[in-house]
């Protein structure tokens, strides 16, 4: 199967100045909030990236989309190496790649209807003739599951899974390989959360695209995605299969954020001494290990990615044989 | 769990509350009623405009009015009814008596203030209710035993942070402080895990649990999160357009929901992997609450609307595990 992204050893860093965080340009006190990741996205599949709040999964996005340059390691689209210094490359890298973001209200202009911010995009791109525009307007709002009469619509009247799903369609405006959602439906209620997910998947299927996935609620993690990566600290801590993943959990950390997971079968919280589920975060060695239950004396070293056969890799030494 | 009178702490009688604006007038909670007793942690749960804030802000006295206006129904606590109490008895209630500890921290947090400055202002609260003399010292490890209780590592440091630089799980273990240094009865939680990633919600819950073991606070548990609320919840309180829908154990609410609004939110709850079907989604959005339908409210979502549904709005049908449900499909024939 094709990768529609290939990311190799992703580094993306932040100066850090007198408490302030500036786009990283060079030289300086630099804290690497992505640190060397890799993964690949396959065609017409989703990949899943799940972690705590500031572990950067968010900031991985804006990578993919050219708001943030790397500092090193390779972004790979559709085969073409990217040059983020290149603006050729960036606008390659947004012709193929659209964004939701979490947000609803903060991503759609209040100003415009949204005819217009569909429009926007679409004009951005410049794969349309001007006169087509209306009528591929009209086509995706139908795609995404809009009223044709919220085209003339302000984003104020309209609710939040409508909202998302104007996001949605000027992501798709543009016929693109790969939309990135970044938490598209943590804003939302449950049942309206089951339509919007319920469409993405339709679209996945009809449209043939992959999804860059990213959601703290592993229920939706697992519903939504085939592959799935688990963040900690800017460092990839597994990646593989969602099933196996999810049912068979290698590192430490995963095998904990999996056993926090709220089913359907009633499971009361227990009060346990346990103040190891404190965050943080490793300087030296493995990123996990100040926290990790199952720390021992190799883990001062940073470990590498095994492979653990089946496309399942997880970086912990405690794998080092298997 | 029934309601024994001895042991009730909280009764909440047909609440019936409208918002009154210029243009329009609106109800938010129609015959709302609610129990809780001595130690127990009850929730409710609902989707976004169900009323399950505002029903939280009516117990703890906050709403404005205007545009709130009572239309009927009492809020006993401890045989007093807040409702008929003046502003300044209210005052005494609230700290001591009923705490709440709101959605957004960062909000909810003086952004100008250390934590050690708002942990003082509550307990300026609680020395002037009862009158106590603390030196500066016990009220430095007062804050710290706290911060200590909610599991935070080094409290020393914490309490010398701004909100702005401690993590959300922090933050909202600080306004979780700031609601029990003051020893309530009751404690009102709104949304707090929102937003929070699994990990931090899961201790979050396990600290809230255990301080409800140790000390007997008694909580109204809000969230739209039914399994979060499942997690913690001995009964819960299921709200649609300003209703209690449903009211049961927690385990009876899970397992055998009645009223088919609770099926349907359990339904639309992910659970399988990516090849599962789709997800069984409630058609339509939350309801308009300035276009209600007649009859029941759910009406125009129910896949099991009869006509009856359509004409009368139901009355509560007790199930025979005795929770409480506002469904005509329960009406014995």
């Amino acid at each position: 199967m094709n990768n529609i992204v290939e990311v190799n050893n992703l580094t993306v860093s932040f100066i850090v100045r007198g408490g302030n965080l500036l786009l990283f340009e060079r030289g300086g006190g630099m804290m690497n909030v992505v640190n060397d990741v890799s993964f690949n996205v396959r065609e017409g599949e989703t990949f899943g990236l799940a972690g705590e709040t500031g572990s950067g999964k968010s900031v991985i996005a804006w990578a993919l989309v050219g708001l943030m340059k790397p500092r090193s390691g390779s972004v790979r689209v559709l085969g073409k190496e990217i040059d983020f210094r290149k603006k050729t490359d960036v606008t390659y890298l947004r012709r193929n790649i659209g964004i939701v973001f979490q947000d609803p209200v903060g991503s759609l202009n209040p100003r415009l209807r949204v005819r217009e911010i569909i429009r926007e995009g679409l004009i951005a791109a410049k794969t349309f003739d001007r006169r087509e525009y209306d009528k591929r307007i009209e086509e995706v709002v139908d795609l995404v599951g809009l009223r044709k009469s919220s085209l003339e619509a302000y984003p104020r009247e309209l609710s939040g899974g409508e909202k998302q799903r104007v996001s949605l369609a000027r992501a798709i405006a543009v016929p693109r390989k790969m939309v990135i959602l970044d938490e598209p439906t943590s804003s939302l209620d449950v049942s309206v959360q089951a339509q919007v997910l319920n469409t993405l998947k339709e679209l996945k299927a009809k449209l043939n695209l992959s999804y860059f996935f990213i959601t703290h609620d592993i229920n939706v993690m697992k519903y939504m995605s085939d592959s799935l990566g688990i963040l900690y600290y800017g460092k990839l801590l597994e990646v593989g299969r969602t099933y196996d993943v999810v049912t068979n959990p290698k590192h430490p950390f995963t095998v904990r954020l999996m056993s926090n997971v709220p089913g359907l079968k009633r499971t009361p919280i227990t009060e346990t001494e346990d103040r190891l589920t404190e965050q943080g975060s490793s300087a030296t060695g493995c990123v996990y290990s100040k926290v990790c239950p199952r720390v021992f004396e190799k883990c001062s070293n940073s470990p590498p990615m095994l492979n653990l056969g089946s496309d399942h890799h997880a970086a912990c030494f405690l794998h080092e044989n298997t | 769990m029934t309601g024994d009178a001895r042991s009730e702490l909280l009764k909440v009688r047909d609440l019936t509350l409208d918002y009154a604006t210029v243009d329009a007038r609106v109800r938010v909670l129609q015959n709302a009623s609610l129990t809780i007793n001595k130690g127990e942690i009850i929730g409710i749960v609902g989707e976004s405009g169900s009323g399950k804030t505002t029903l939280g802000l009516a117990i703890i006295g906050l709403l404005d009015s205007p545009p709130a206006e009572i239309i009927d129904g009492s809020i006993d606590f401890e045989g007093k009814d807040l409702l008929k109490l003046t502003y300044a008895e209210l005052s005494q209630v609230r700290g001591p008596g009923i705490g709440m500890v709101f959605q957004e921290s960062l909000a909810a947090l003086n952004p100008v203030y250390r934590t050690d400055t708002q942990l003082k202002e509550s307990i300026d609260v609680l020395r002037k209710a009862q009158k106590l003399e603390f030196s500066d010292k016990a009220e430095l490890d007062m804050m710290i035993q706290i911060l200590n209780d909610l599991r935070l590592d080094r409290p020393e440091w914490v309490l010398k942070k701004y909100p702005h630089e401690l993590s959300g799980g922090m933050r909202q273990r600080v306004s979780i402080a700031m609601a029990i240094v003051e020893r309530p009865k009751l404690l009102i939680l709104d949304e707090v895990t929102t937003g929070l990633d699994v990990y931090v919600q899961n201790r979050i819950l396990r600290i809230l649990k255990e301080l409800n073991r140790r000390t007997g606070t008694a909580m109204i548990f809000i969230t739209h999160d039914l399994l979060v609320a499942s997690q913690i919840c001995d009964r819960l309180y299921v709200m649609y357009a300003g209703r209690v829908m449903e009211e049961g154990i927690t385990e009876h609410v899970m397992n055998t929901p009645a009223h088919p609004y609770t099926q349907k939110l359990f339904a639309a709850i992910p659970q399988g992997f990516v090849d599962a079907p789709p997800l069984p989604a409630t058609k339509g959005e939350a309801p308009d609450l300035r276009k209600l339908p007649t009859g029941c409210k759910f009406n125009p979502r129910c896949p099991l609307a009869m006509e009856k549904c359509m004409k009368t709005e139901p009355p509560v049908f007790q199930t025979e595990q005795g929770s409480k449900v506002l469904c005509w499909l329960l009406e014995k024939q």
